[in-house]
Order: C-alpha cells, then sequence, then structure tokens
C-alpha cells in the first residue's frame, strides 16, 4: 500500500511537472527582482540601498528583524498564492488527463485500485503542493539572503551580522509552512470537487467546476435571497482559522512606539489549536472525502469505450 | 483441466443496447484463443469484463477470481493491451520501468531491460519520442517481463506495419507463450494469427456465433469448390455459405460429414475469413 502510494506520487510529479517547476521558477522570478532592486536602488544612495536589506540604517535588532521578516512574508505570499492556482490546474486536470490521452486503460491494466490511484492524487494536491512551496519559500530566502549579505558587505556593511543575525529562520518557515498544510486541508472539499469533476466531466474541466458553483451562489441569492452559500462556501478562502485575531499591538507597541514581537515572529500569529478544533475545518474533511469516493466510484465505474 | 476463465450467461447492457448478450464460455490454460468479430460487435466489452474493467451481469470467474471486484489481485496475474490503451506521451522508458517495477509483483526489470536493448529504443525518450510501432515495441517488453497467466491482446498491432505486426506475434511466440500461459487476442488481421491459435471464438450483435479448438474445426466446417450438376447436389445439402469464384461455386458447410461431400467436388477446410463471413452473413439472415 505505501510502496503503491510512493510510486503513485512520484509518477504525479513526473506528469505535472508545474508542481516544481513553478515554485522554482517563482523562486528565480523573485531572486531576479531582489537583485534588480537592489541595482535599481543603488543608482540613487549607498544609504538607501543598505536599508533596503534592513542593514545598519535601521534603528536596531528589532527593525532589521522586522524588515526582514516583511520580506520574508510577502515571499512567501506569492508562493501561496502560486499554490493556490497550481492546485485548482493540478486537481482538475488529474483524473482528466490520462482519459484525454487514452492512457486510463494502461493505467489500470497494473495491479493498482481506483481508490489508490484517486488517494495518491488527493495527497498531491494537499500535501505534496504544499511541500514543493514550501520548499520553494525556504530555497529563495536562502538565495536571497546569501546575495543581500554578500551585498550589504560589498558595501562595507557587515553582512553576516547584520542580515544572517537578524533572521528568525525556524519561526518564519515553521509559519509558512503551518500556513500552506493548513490551507490545503482548508480547502480540501474543493480539491474533492474537483477531483469529482476531473473524473466525470468530458470536456472544460474549468469551466464544469466553476460553473456550478457561481450558478448555485446566484440562484441562492435570486429565489431565496440568502447568501449562505456563497459566504460559506465560494467565500470559505477568507476564513482560514489558523489566525489568531490582527492585533496591531503586537507589531507596533504603540505606548513606546517601538516594534512588537508580532512584526518579527509570524508564529505569534497562527493558532494551531484553534485550527485543529474548528468545526468547519472537520466538516470541510468530511466533505473532502465524500467527494473523492465519488471520483473513486466514477474512475471504477465510467466506461470508456 | 480447470478452466482459467469461466463465463456464463454474461451479459453488458448500455441503456437499451446490449453490447454482450447472455454470452457462455470456458477458456481452458495453456490455450490460444482468437476473439473475432466486427467492430461493434462486442468483443472489447467482453475483454473489459474479463478485466475487470467494467461491471456485467451473469456470472464470470477468471483465475477463480471476480474481476470487477478483485481486479487488483486479477492485474497481478494478467495483463493486456488494447487498441486504445496507448502508453502516456508524456513519460520516459526509465520512468515507465520504474514504475511497473514498484507497483507489479510479477515485474522483471532485468527482462524488460534485456528486451528493449533489442530494440532501437533509447532509456531516456519519452513515448512521444516513439514511432507507433516502437511503443508497441515498448509495451510488449513491459508485458512480456511480468510473469502473468493471462495475456490479453485487443487489436494490438493495429496501425503497424506488416513487418512490426510480425515480429510481435514472433515475439510473442517464442519469448513468452508456454503451456502455463494462456494467451487470448482479438484482432482485424485475423490472417496473421489464424496459424498461431489453438481455439476461435466468433462474435457478432454480442452473442457467440462459433466456439471451437482449430483442431476439430476442418471436421465440422468443409469448404467445395464444385459445378455443374455436382453443384445442385451439393446445394441440396444446404451449405451455410456459397459463392461464385472463376466459374466454380464454392459452397461452406457446417456438421456435414467428409464422406457424404466426397466426390461433389474440390474439398477443403475454409480459412477462418471465409468462416467468419459465412457466420456473420449467415447469422444476419
Amino acid at each position: 500500500m505505501i510502496t503503491n502510494q510512493l510510486a503513485l506520487i512520484k509518477r504525479e510529479i513526473w506528469e505535472h511537472r508545474s508542481i516544481w517547476v513553478t515554485p522554482a521558477a517563482i523562486a528565480v522570478i523573485v531572486t531576479l527582482g531582489v537583485l534588480a532592486m537592489l541595482m535599481f536602488a543603488s543608482g540613487f544612495a549607498a544609504e538607501l540601498d543598505a536599508a533596503i536589506f534592513g542593514a545598519q540604517n535601521l534603528a536596531g535588532e528589532p527593525e532589521r528583524k522586522a524588515a526582514l521578516t516583511a520580506f520574508f512574508l510577502s515571499t512567501s505570499w506569492v508562493f501561496i498564492i502560486a499554490l493556490m492556482i497550481l492546485t485548482v490546474f493540478y486537481s482538475l486536470d488529474s483524473l482528466y488527463a490520462e482519459r484525454k490521452d487514452k492512457s486510463i486503460l494502461f493505467w489500470r491494466s497494473l495491479p493498482v485500485t481506483d481508490a489508490e490511484t484517486v488517494i495518491s492524487k488527493l495527497i498531491t494536491a494537499i500535501f505534496v503542493l504544499p511541500a514543493a512551496a514550501v520548499l520553494g519559500i525556504i530555497g529563495t530566502h536562502i538565495v536571497n539572503l546569501v546575495i543581500a549579505s554578500l551585498w550589504v558587505s560589498m558595501k562595507g556593511g557587515d553582512g553576516g551580522m547584520l542580515v544572517w543575525g537578524s533572521v528568525s529562520f525556524l519561526d518564519n518557515w515553521l509559519a509558512a509552512f503551518i500556513v500552506v498544510v493548513a490551507s490545503g486541508i482548508w480547502m480540501s472539499p474543493f480539491v474533492g470537487w474537483f477531483l469529482l469533476v476531473s473524473a466525470y466531466t468530458k470536456r472544460s474541466p474549468l469551466l464544469m467546476a466553476f460553473m456550478p458553483l457561481i450558478l448555485i451562489g446566484l440562484l441562492e441569492g435570486i429565489i431565496l435571497r440568502t447568501h449562505v452559500f456563497a459566504e460559506n462556501v465560494l467565500a470559505r478562502g477568507d476564513g482560514l482559522p489558523i489566525f489568531r485575531t490582527v492585533d496591531i499591538e503586537r507589531f507596533i507597541e504603540t505606548e513606546e512606539w517601538r516594534v512588537g514581537e508580532g512584526a518579527s515572529s509570524l508564529l505569534t500569529h497562527l493558532d494551531v489549536v484553534q485550527f485543529i478544533s474548528s468545526p468547519a475545518m472537520w466538516a470541510g474533511v468530511a466533505v473532502c472525502a465524500l467527494l473523492s469516493t465519488g471520483a473513486i466510484y466514477v474512475r471504477r465505474f465510467r466506461d470508456e469505450s | 483441466m480447470s478452466s482459467l476463465v469461466s463465463a456464463q450467461g454474461v451479459t453488458k447492457r448500455f441503456g437499451s443496447f446490449t453490447a454482450v448478450d447472455n454470452v457462455s464460455f470456458e477458456v481452458e490454460a495453456g490455450r490460444i484463443l482468437g476473439l473475432i468479430g466486427p467492430n461493434g460487435a462486442g468483443k472489447t466489452t467482453l475483454l473489459k469484463a474479463l478485466l475487470g474493467l467494467t461491471d456485467c451481469e451473469g456470472e464470470l470467474s477468471v483465475m477463480g477470481l471476480d474481476p470487477f471486484k478483485q481486479r487488483k489481485e486479477l492485474m497481478q496475474n494478467i495483463c493486456f493491451i488494447a487498441d486504445v490503451a496507448v502508453l502516456p506521451r508524456w513519460i520516459k522508458v526509465t520512468q515507465l520501468l520504474d514504475y511497473v517495477e514498484a507497483i507489479h509483483p510479477n515485474f522483471s526489470r532485468k527482462r524488460a531491460e534485456e528486451l528493449l536493448r533489442q530494440t532501437k529504443i533509447k532509456s531516456d525518450s519519452k513515448v512521444k519520442e516513439l514511432s507507433k510501432g516502437m511503443v508497441t515495441q515498448l509495451h510488449l517488453s513491459i508485458i512480456m517481463s511480468i510473469d502473468a497467466k493471462l495475456l490479453v491482446l485487443d487489436e494490438p498491432t493495429l496501425g503497424l506495419d506488416i513487418i512490426f505486426r510480425k515480429e510481435f506475434y514472433a515475439n510473442l511466440l517464442n519469448d513468452y507463450f508456454d503451456e502455463e500461459r494462456t494467451i487470448l487476442v482479438t484482432t482485424h488481421q485475423v490472417e496473421e494469427i489464424e496459424n498461431l491459435l489453438t481455439d476461435i471464438m466468433f462474435i457478432n450483435d454480442g452473442r457467440i456465433l462459433l466456439d471451437s479448438p482449430m483442431e476439430t474445426l476442418g471436421d465440422t466446417y468443409i469448404e467445395v469448390a464444385t459445378s455443374g450438376e455436382d453443384a445442385d447436389r451439393a446445394r441440396g445439402l444446404r451449405p451455410i455459405a456459397e459463392n461464385q469464384m472463376f466459374g466454380k461455386s464454392n459452397m461452406l458447410f457446417e456438421g456435414i460429414s467428409r464422406e457424404h461431400l466426397e466426390g461433389l467436388g474440390e474439398l477443403r477446410t475454409p480459412s477462418v475469413a471465409d468462416l467468419f463471413v459465412a457466420k456473420v452473413k449467415g447469422a444476419r439472415s
């Protein structure tokens, strides 16, 4: 069972190269962007240039940490947004492509059950894609810190101390990992729905996936004049229960006007217990299981001849 | 000998259309059965039922297993190449071997690599870079490296040129087939495989028209080339088919002994193709 799953997941990574090409491409784009920014800024003034990575111009350690955390956060979100788009396209393609290129009979000629196949695609969507995004985030941060520290050193600053010494690696990476995995689990009912559409539809999986969702939302609003579906399903992404309530004091301690702990520690904004104990999260997992079972059923009973 | 495949009253319906209609047959181990039928006859649907790829009514057992319910266990001892089952175009040859090696307990990678070395297929090539003939060679190399009891081939040489077709069947017979293994094959090019078959089955409109060992076919079916008064006498014996060629009447008889037909003309065993045409036309009239 585990050997089969590993082989099946490996197959997904071979087939859907975008799983690793997208994070790699984003990493390259972000890095080139940072380099361009550094070169552009250095054309104006050395002080401005050095300030970009929170070097010596910044007031002190907390400010430097906050500046680097802001950089971490902004680049991480690029990966997370790309991950969401990638998950939609991957899930919709995963059971559709094998029927479109008619390779499904080959895959089904081997001793693998339909359930194992669909589960491998579910695991890929919910865990492998996020894992690739986290690796992309970590890689981008390391490369950019190397560039930043070299740059600061070239400008006469202590790159090692000013850049590397001011980073909360584990805090930021762990936070990115938790947010990415929690997002995958939170949005899993959509993954289940996309897998079902992917197994069922004969054409245009993207249209077939989103049209019913939009229509239900519209019809509910027009006929019942309520927005239960829109608020609970279509806007589900807004309610990810991993974040604590925003408290400005955690970013800036207004009494003394100094940078608060929350500005340099992303973990302080996350509440894993709140996420795990969220009924809406577990309801989503149940819906995902139901829809994925539907995808298994469709793949098993569908006759492609 | 126990049956490897046993079908009793197997029926498959798609809405109001009956693709396989109350079919019953047995296949014993160590045989090469040719399943012959026109397009839409129900061959592929029947094979899919045997492979557990579609559900059906009736009793169907392959190696003692229910194909639909126990497909995973079944696929450990069955291989198949289907006409529409193309290998995924994006995959590399090495990836394909890696995957099958990880998934299939009866696959020998060493043997597959030996077989591939005899071809022009490179291990780092993608399937989409190979010609159709090479894709079939690749698929066959994988299939022949799996220690399976039953091999199902559904139009395996469709679209291949004559050299590849000949090589395909030669490889299959020389390197794969033995008395432990059973092959079930459907093809349009029946003339190319009739010498390989031990058994033959005709299917049309979802029903079996003929199910016979090849060795007794010549006893049951006799073709007579005749003319003149002999032709009139032969017609009295109610041939199942008749056609005119080079001024002679060729009549095909079923179940009439050789002694009865002696003296009416030149006797011969009909080709499978002629027999097939006669049976299908007979079923339609």
